[in-house]
């Protein structure tokens, strides 16, 4: 290096900055030192000074280690004192040079500098980033500045000098002072280069992040504005048609409906608040239509309108007894609410539950009591509902919140005080969502539903009035709470004589006019209808043979449009031209049955079954088999019946010897139907007995009732379901517990006049009666 | 108080012209017989301005002193610019066989250009 190229020039440190070589930059100086060196520069011919960066910014008086080593010789190029203390520069960076020793200190810092060129170099290496710098260069000038002066995008294109390039952008760009201060100490050019461009291509990233958020911002706040100035010119245009603006007009009729309404004090403040809300609302806001629609349905929600219930008993006995064949109960209870309205107007409704076969007409005599009591009627199925929510709605911070079934089913029907049938209460589910078997418990508690408060709605509303009907076809799995509010009434099955009259009554003409035809035309034997009844249905209810006298009544309309126009009347023996054969063999009493085979009754949701027990011994083992999907209690209860049986072997006649060799195994066909229930200890004590004595079970027999271990006979349920079921398949002689003598009185006359029951206490009684000590008798005709 | 933003203003005189070295005004006359370059030269001693002429580049070079910058006094403020200069103009190389005259004046360089 030559010696000529040292020189001893005054120092100014920079706080923050870098210059570079080649570029302008404005400075303000105001420490001492750095004006006398300032002063010292100018007062040379050259004006040349040397701009160095303090490492540690904070240092007022940096002394040499405090300075980077390399910095940029300049010119200082103008000057103006703007105080005493005070001097504004511009200095034009010249070269890049490497301090090699501190001078003077004070009184202001000179150091000896010498020039540290970066070497020339063309590779195409530099060149390839050179070209990348550029492009980048252009993007970032297009995204920082989308409207850059066409010169400046000139100038970085055309700047050949990559160095050059670096410095110019380093200069536009924001740098942190290590970088910029890296980019001045950078050994070759294309280091140089390849830190820029690592920069630049960080600072793309920032700006078109920057650009996409403002952009965003902008045109989210361009749509706005658009739709609120559209809003204003919208009302601004009502205003001078003299229209009102829809919003306003909406509330406004709110508003009035309210005010014609009848409401509780609590209600009128709620919904007067809601409406002032909603009057605040711009009507694009996302509350807006929720509380609109909240406004509406409490609007629409009959607060305070009931229906005249028409006290007229002689009228509704009629109405009742047009729609429903026999349901004495039933009628009655009706009846007498109807005298307790007439002398007290505010009584409270009573919850009835009906609960019977599917197809007995619970849901229709629901539909004739509202008719009876002149309410409004209104149904809702709660088979398969699980969700607590259905029944008592959504909170209404909820999206897409309804309101509960029971307040829409109140105000489906416009009054307070309608006949509300809760279907299927027997069907209701229950998860994790919920059960809504516990909501039902506060609805129909007449202590709690005089403030029932839906979810949705959250105010009390007075279901007190409301006649509530619920149906169900079993009461197992009614939770109990539930059962102990209701009134329960039974709808038992109908027997033959029953059905023949409904079907006269009701079924067949209602099926004809459906067909088209003329009831004076088309008759139906007494007969016929039996037929069907026996061959064509099996149920408790009617459904099937409303159906199949459906069909009849199609297949007369067809031959009626195929031009025959005489008047029939249905024979039991047109029936298999018309039906096809027969679908049930006629229930036939098993002929002489084996010993250890007894006859038993068992009830099912869907009317009463005959049931065999069948007993045999197994010569060589042990203990009691049962089979047959028995269930537990059934179980129990043969174990219950073979124990009475082992213990009392002697009195009852039995070998103690057979006991003893074998054990016994007792089956309840069908194998594939679960069955359970107390019910047939009579009857598995009478097969194990009949077994055991080989005597045979009267074959016109059946019986029914609990057993215990001391042989004492306990009353049953289902008893008239039982006997019409027994009736059905020929069997004229039931021994059934006395607990159930009373139940007999539910049979219709002819049943009772028919059948032979004897009513026992003890189960040496049953077997007295069941077993046989004559010849079997002849079968009997149905 | 040394802080500094780094101007966005650059300076570009000519290639390789900017390492301290600042660019003098110019004007420029075509004449009946050639060209005419009017530099603004103030306070630059004739004795201190090279002229170069290749080919069709003129090249106007030398050095303004700061004469009146005494021991004792101290800058208020300082605009024009000292030290070494340089200044290529490039002119239509329309002249078969030019020859160049050069003449201080009133604080301007006076260089014509002309057929010779």
């Amino acid at each position: 290096m030559a010696a000529e190229d040292v020189q001893i020039l005054p120092i100014l440190p920079l706080k923050n900055s870098v210059l570079f070589p080649h570029l302008l930059m404005p400075l303000s100086i105001g420490r001492a030192a750095s004006l006398a060196g300032a002063e010292a520069a100018l007062s040379t011919e050259e004006k040349e000074i040397v701009v160095i960066a303090q490492r540690e910014p904070s240092k007022d008086t940096p002394a040499g280690e405090d300075l980077y080593t390399t910095g940029t010789k300049a010119v200082i190029k103008r000057m103006a004192r703007s105080s005493d203390t005070q001097m504004d520069l511009i200095v034009l960076g010249v070269e890049r040079v490497v301090l090699l020793r501190l001078e003077q200190a004070a009184p202001y810092l000179q150091g000896r500098v010498r020039p540290l060129p970066i070497p020339e170099e063309n590779t195409p290496e530099v060149q390839a980033l050179h070209r990348a710098l550029s492009e980048l260069a252009a993007r970032v000038m297009q995204l920082a500045q989308p409207n850059t002066p066409p010169e400046m995008m000139a100038m970085l294109a055309q700047s050949d000098d990559p160095l050059r390039l670096v410095y110019l952008l380093a200069s536009m760009i924001t740098l942190e002072l290590p970088k910029e201060q890296a980019l001045l100490e950078a050994q070759s050019r294309s280091e140089a280069l390849r830190l820029m461009h690592g920069y630049l291509s960080n600072e793309v990233q920032v700006l078109e992040l920057r650009n996409k958020i403002a952009s965003r911002a902008q045109t989210e706040m361009t749509r706005q504005q658009r739709e609120y100035l559209l809003r204003q010119q919208l009302r601004a245009i009502q205003q001078e048609l003299g229209e009102k603006d829809p919003q306003q007009a909406e509330v406004e009729l709110l508003r009035e409906r309210l005010q014609k309404l009848e409401l509780p004090e609590e209600v009128r403040s709620e919904a007067e608040r809601e409406l002032s809300r909603l009057e605040r609302l711009p009507p694009g806001a996302p509350d807006y239509q929720v509380i609109r629609t909240y406004m509406d349905f409490v609007v629409e929600l009959p607060w305070n309108t009931f229906t005249e219930d028409s006290l007229d008993i002689p009228r509704a006995r009629q109405i009742l007894d047009e729609d429903h064949f026999d349901l004495k109960d039933v009628k009655e209870r009706i009846l007498e609410q109807l005298g307790v309205l007439k002398l007290n107007p505010n009584a409270k409704a009573p919850i009835l539950c009906f609960f019977g076969p599917p197809g007995v007409g619970k849901t229709s005599l629901g539909q004739s009591i509202a008719r009876a009591l002149g309410r409004k009627f209104e149904r809702m199925s709660l088979g398969g509902m699980h969700d607590e929510a259905e029944l008592r709605g959504h909170r209404r911070t909820y999206i897409g919140a309804m309101p509960g079934r029971i307040v829409q089913a109140i105000r489906r029907a416009g009054s307070r005080n309608p006949v509300l049938m809760l279907d299927e209460v027997d069907k209701l589910g229950r998860d994790f969502r919920g059960d809504p078997a516990a909501a039902l418990l506060e609805i129909l508690d007449p202590e709690q539903n005089k403030a029932f408060r839906d979810n949705y709605l959250d105010l009390p509303f007075d279901l007190s009035r409301v006649f509530f009907i619920a149906t169900a076809n079993t009461l197992d799995t009614v939770p109990r709470p539930l059962l102990d509010r209701m009134e329960i009434l039974r709808l038992a099955g109908y027997s033959e004589e029953e059905k023949i009259e409904i079907a006269k009554r009701y079924l067949v003409p209602r099926q004809l006019k459906q067909s088209g035809l003329d009831a004076k035309e088309v008759a139906f034997e007494d007969e016929t209808l039996r037929r069907i009844i026996a061959r064509y249905t099996r149920e408790a209810g009617l459904r099937q043979l409303e159906r199949t006298i459906g069909r009849v009544a199609r297949k007369i309309a067809l031959r009626r449009a195929e031009g025959d126009q005489s008047a029939i009347t249905v024979r039991p023996d047109d029936l298999s031209d018309m039906l096809g054969a027969e679908i049930f063999a006629e229930d036939q009493l098993r002929k002489q049955q084996p010993p250890g085979v007894a006859t038993g009754l068992a009830w099912t949701e869907s009317g009463g079954e005959v049931l065999y027990v069948e007993a045999t011994l197994l010569p060589g083992s042990r203990g009691l088999t049962i089979t047959g999907q028995v269930g537990e209690v059934m179980q129990e209860s043969a174990r219950a019946a073979q124990s009475f049986v082992w213990a009392h072997a002697a009195e009852l006649g039995i070998d103690p010897a057979a006991i003893k060799d074998s054990g016994i195994h007792v089956h309840v066909p069908a194998g594939a139907v679960p069955k359970d229930g107390p019910s047939a200890g009579v009857t598995m004590a009478t097969a194990m007995a009949s077994v055991y004595t080989q005597t045979p079970v009267r074959n016109d027999t059946a019986m029914t009732g609990e057993i215990t271990l001391t042989g004492i006979v306990l009353p049953i349920g289902g008893v008239k379901e039982k006997m019409l079921a027994a009736r059905r398949a020929g069997i004229r002689r039931i021994i059934l517990p006395r607990g159930n003598e009373k139940d007999l009185r539910d049979l219709p006359e002819e049943v009772r006049r028919e059948m032979e029951f004897i009513s026992v206490e003890r189960i040496e009684e049953v077997l007295a009666a069941a077993l046989q000590t004559t010849e079997p008798v002849e079968t009997l005709n149905a | 108080m040394e802080k500094p933003r780094h101007s966005s203003f650059f300076l570009f005189s000519g290639p390789r012209a900017d390492e301290g070295v600042w660019r003098p005004c110019v004007d420029i006359y075509k004449t009946r017989s050639g060209w005419l370059l009017k530099f603004d030269l103030a306070g630059v001693r004739m004795e201190d301005v090279t002229v170069q002429v290749t080919g069709c580049h003129i090249t106007v070079s030398g050095v303004r002193r700061d004469f009146l910058a005494e021991e004792d006094a101290s800058y208020y403020s300082m605009e024009i610019s000292y030290s070494k200069f340089e200044r290529t103009v490039d002119l239509p190389c329309d002249l078969a066989n030019p020859s160049v005259s050069v003449e201080g004046r009133d604080g301007l360089v006076i260089i014509r250009v002309t057929e010779g």
